[in-house]
């Protein structure tokens, strides 16, 4: 129990640690790094409470999908070297009174609905909840691929038709593109490169390429 | 839980084949002609395979969100069948605009697995799903075209105001899942009998989602900068298909969940139909463009096809099956010919090019004229027909007003057919046009005019057909 406790608070102050870090750290580059490390721990917290299916989710869409476009974008765009003019400007920035405002009301409004929630008079023992003995993964893998089936499939075409959609209006063959050619290139012969030419003394050759 | 795996057979054979052809398009080099060939294979194989479960009978699976009966039998037909047309009279456009790609017949091929999923859909998840997969289809088609300016922004702003209505969709369908507890239609008529406001919410976010796919008023501001901008080939596909699903979808959703509240949504759909008849023939009077006015003149055929669900009884279905059926054949007809207006590989689209077609094109200006007389409502053409059997069902419900209105705006939308017919025929000729269309343009035109033309001789073809379909 002690270990889970310990593995717990390691995690838990990784992730706040990381989302601080996500605010103000200077450089959008590593912003988007933290905020992956914060999406790796929120997702250990996950597997520790038995939500598996929801932590490997967290890690496949937020960490591989959604975190990598970020950076994708932040390095396209350019704007890794912006300096925060925020943090910097001498005459004191007008935004921050206005955030710490709205941050305030947010962490009220969460504590009243965890209170809200605690205190709730017919609130179920969570414990009560858990009449089988198989994983999410497992109870929502019987239905998604029984009763569910056709739905999942027909998801899939529609994730066809939105690649096939993407590919087909903005690919566009390029005219004068140099390709590498792997089989052009192991089957050059030493016949088709090289010429060999005796130069005659004080006349030179000209060469035609 | 046993399924039966050969009900969802047409639906599984088209998706093998989607990715079947997208191996064969990726890896072969040159298959587009091969590609187009194959997938009009396909619609054949799948509407034999259709035509096989006909006998069946209402059968529902997958823990009842997904039916199989004789009314999604029809509509998959018709949309196969229609689809075939499309296709086959569309390959010489393509290769015109230099858009003759593999990419678009499997596109429309997706569009239509979506739309097979909306027409059997008997849960609003499986609905919604099949929705998005046509609708993301038909985003991609409307903009195929991505070097011409008009083509992208139709595309966009298909995509925009179409996330739109489908977020307001889906907001109906979690406020009729938070008051029913259910997304099963079955489910939720059996919960609907006190009636809460938030319900009837529901139900209006969803017509509006749905009235925005088959572009009725006051949701129809998308469809004539859509159908003017997208290549005339998608635009004969929007302008047919997806509104066969989508009138699928309305009278399933109508009549199947909410048949006990038609005192809540029967005046939404009065009105919208009011609405849709007025305004498609106003609006399309003042036109210079031809597919700007099939735009307007689909918006009021809309209208009459809700007019025949707003009755609430089984005629009216049934009269507003058979007027979307006709409503197909006689559009694709209509398309046609505007395909056949090229001159050295420039098609031609505006109202005066048409103008004393009949000195140097007899023939078309004679299908034309069918053509035109039938979506005008003159007997004895098939579009009479179809009027006639709506105001039939609306006149034995006794909603004389609804009859009336939509009497006096088939007047109006006379004007600017018989109009087109005045200029082909009495105005002064211009150049001619090209006349060696493909095989697959003459056959579908001429199989489309004579079913307008001599659908009069045996109606009952069509009506014994329809007549089977009961989903009350």
């Amino acid at each position: 129990m002690i270990a889970h406790a310990i593995f717990f608070y390691i995690f838990s102050f990784i992730a706040i640690v990381s989302a601080i870090m996500v605010t103000v750290s200077k450089n959008t580059v590593h912003s988007v790094f933290f905020l992956i490390l914060d999406f790796i721990s929120i997702s250990c917290l996950f597997i520790m409470i038995g939500a598996e299916f929801l932590g490997m989710i967290m890690l496949i869409v937020y960490v591989g999908a959604v975190a990598v476009l970020f950076l994708f974008v932040v390095m396209m765009l350019n704007v890794a070297h912006q300096k925060n003019i925020f943090f910097k400007s001498n005459q004191g920035s007008k935004h921050i009174p206005i955030g710490l405002f709205v941050s305030l009301i947010i962490f009220f409004e969460l504590i009243i609905v965890v209170g809200g929630w605690k205190y709730k008079p017919e609130l179920n023992n969570i414990s009560s909840l858990e009449t089988t003995s198989i994983s999410n993964t497992h109870s929502i893998g019987y239905v998604l691929y029984t009763d569910y089936i056709h739905l999942f499939q027909l998801s899939g075409m529609i994730l066809l038709v939105a690649m096939i959609g993407a590919i087909i209006l903005t690919y566009r063959k390029r005219e004068g593109l140099k390709r590498q050619s792997y089989f052009s290139q192991i089957s050059r012969e030493k016949i088709d490169g090289v010429d060999l030419v005796d130069v005659e003394k004080n006349k030179g050759i000209k060469i035609d390429v | 839980m046993n399924i039966d795996i050969n009900l969802i057979l047409p639906e599984i054979f088209l998706s093998l084949s989607i990715m079947t052809l997208l191996m064969i398009g990726v890896f072969k080099k040159n298959s587009t002609s091969l590609i187009f060939n194959l997938s009009v294979l396909t619609l054949l194989i799948l509407s034999a395979l259709i035509l096989n479960l006909s006998n069946i009978g209402e059968t529902f699976i997958f823990n009842q969100s997904y039916v199989i009966d004789d009314f999604s039998n029809f509509m998959k037909i018709l949309t196969a069948i229609s689809t075939i047309f499309v296709m086959s009279v569309s390959a010489d456009f393509l290769k015109s605009l230099n858009i003759y790609k593999i990419e678009y017949p499997i596109l429309i091929l997706c569009s239509l697995l979506g739309m097979m999923v909306m027409i059997s859909s008997n849960d609003l998840i499986v609905f919604y799903l099949g929705l998005e997969l046509q609708s993301l289809a038909l985003y991609v088609l409307a903009a195929f075209n991505r070097d011409n300016i008009l083509s992208t922004e139709s595309g966009l702003k298909y995509f925009v105001l179409s996330a739109l209505s489908s977020g307001l969709l889906l907001y109906g369908c979690s406020l009729i899942y938070g008051f029913t507890g259910s997304t099963n239609f079955i489910d939720i008529s059996s919960n609907t009998y006190e009636v809460p406001y938030a319900l009837t919410f529901g139900i209006v976010f969803i017509l509006v989602g749905l009235a925005f796919k088959i572009s009725a008023v006051p949701f129809h501001m998308w469809a004539p900068d859509v159908y003017q901008g997208s290549p005339t080939s998608v635009t004969m596909f929007f302008a047919l298909i997806p509104k066969i699903a989508a009138t699928c979808v309305f009278i399933r959703f109508l009549y199947v969940p909410f048949i006990n509240m038609i005192d809540q949504w029967q005046m939404i759909i009065i009105f919208i139909s009011i609405a849709s008849m007025i305004f498609g023939a106003v609006a399309a009077i003042g036109q210079k463009n031809l597919k700007r006015l099939i735009a307007y003149s689909s918006i009021g055929h809309m209208g009459y096809s809700l007019a025949g669900i707003a009755t609430g009884s089984i005629g009216g279905i049934q009269s507003s099956i058979t007027y979307i059926t006709i409503y197909v054949i006689m559009n694709l007809a209509l398309f046609c010919c505007l395909f056949m207006l090229r001159r050295n590989n420039n098609y031609f689209e505006n109202i005066d090019d048409l103008s004393g077609l009949s000195k140097n094109h007899p023939i078309l200006s004679l299908s034309l004229l069918i053509i035109l007389f039938s979506l005008a409502g003159i007997p004895p053409m098939a579009g009479f027909f179809a009027k006639f059997y709506v105001f039939m069902a609306v006149i034995e419900q006794s909603m004389y007003f609804l009859a009336i209105v939509g009497l006096l705006s088939t007047v109006i939308a006379a004007f600017y057919y018989l109009r087109i017919i005045k200029i082909i025929y009495f105005d002064p000729s211009k150049d001619k046009y090209d006349t060696n269309h493909s095989f697959g343009l003459k056959i579908s035109l001429l199989v489309s005019t004579v079913f307008i033309l001599f659908y009069f001789i045996y109606p009952n073809s069509l009506i014994n057909i329809i007549s089977k379909i009961n989903i009350i």
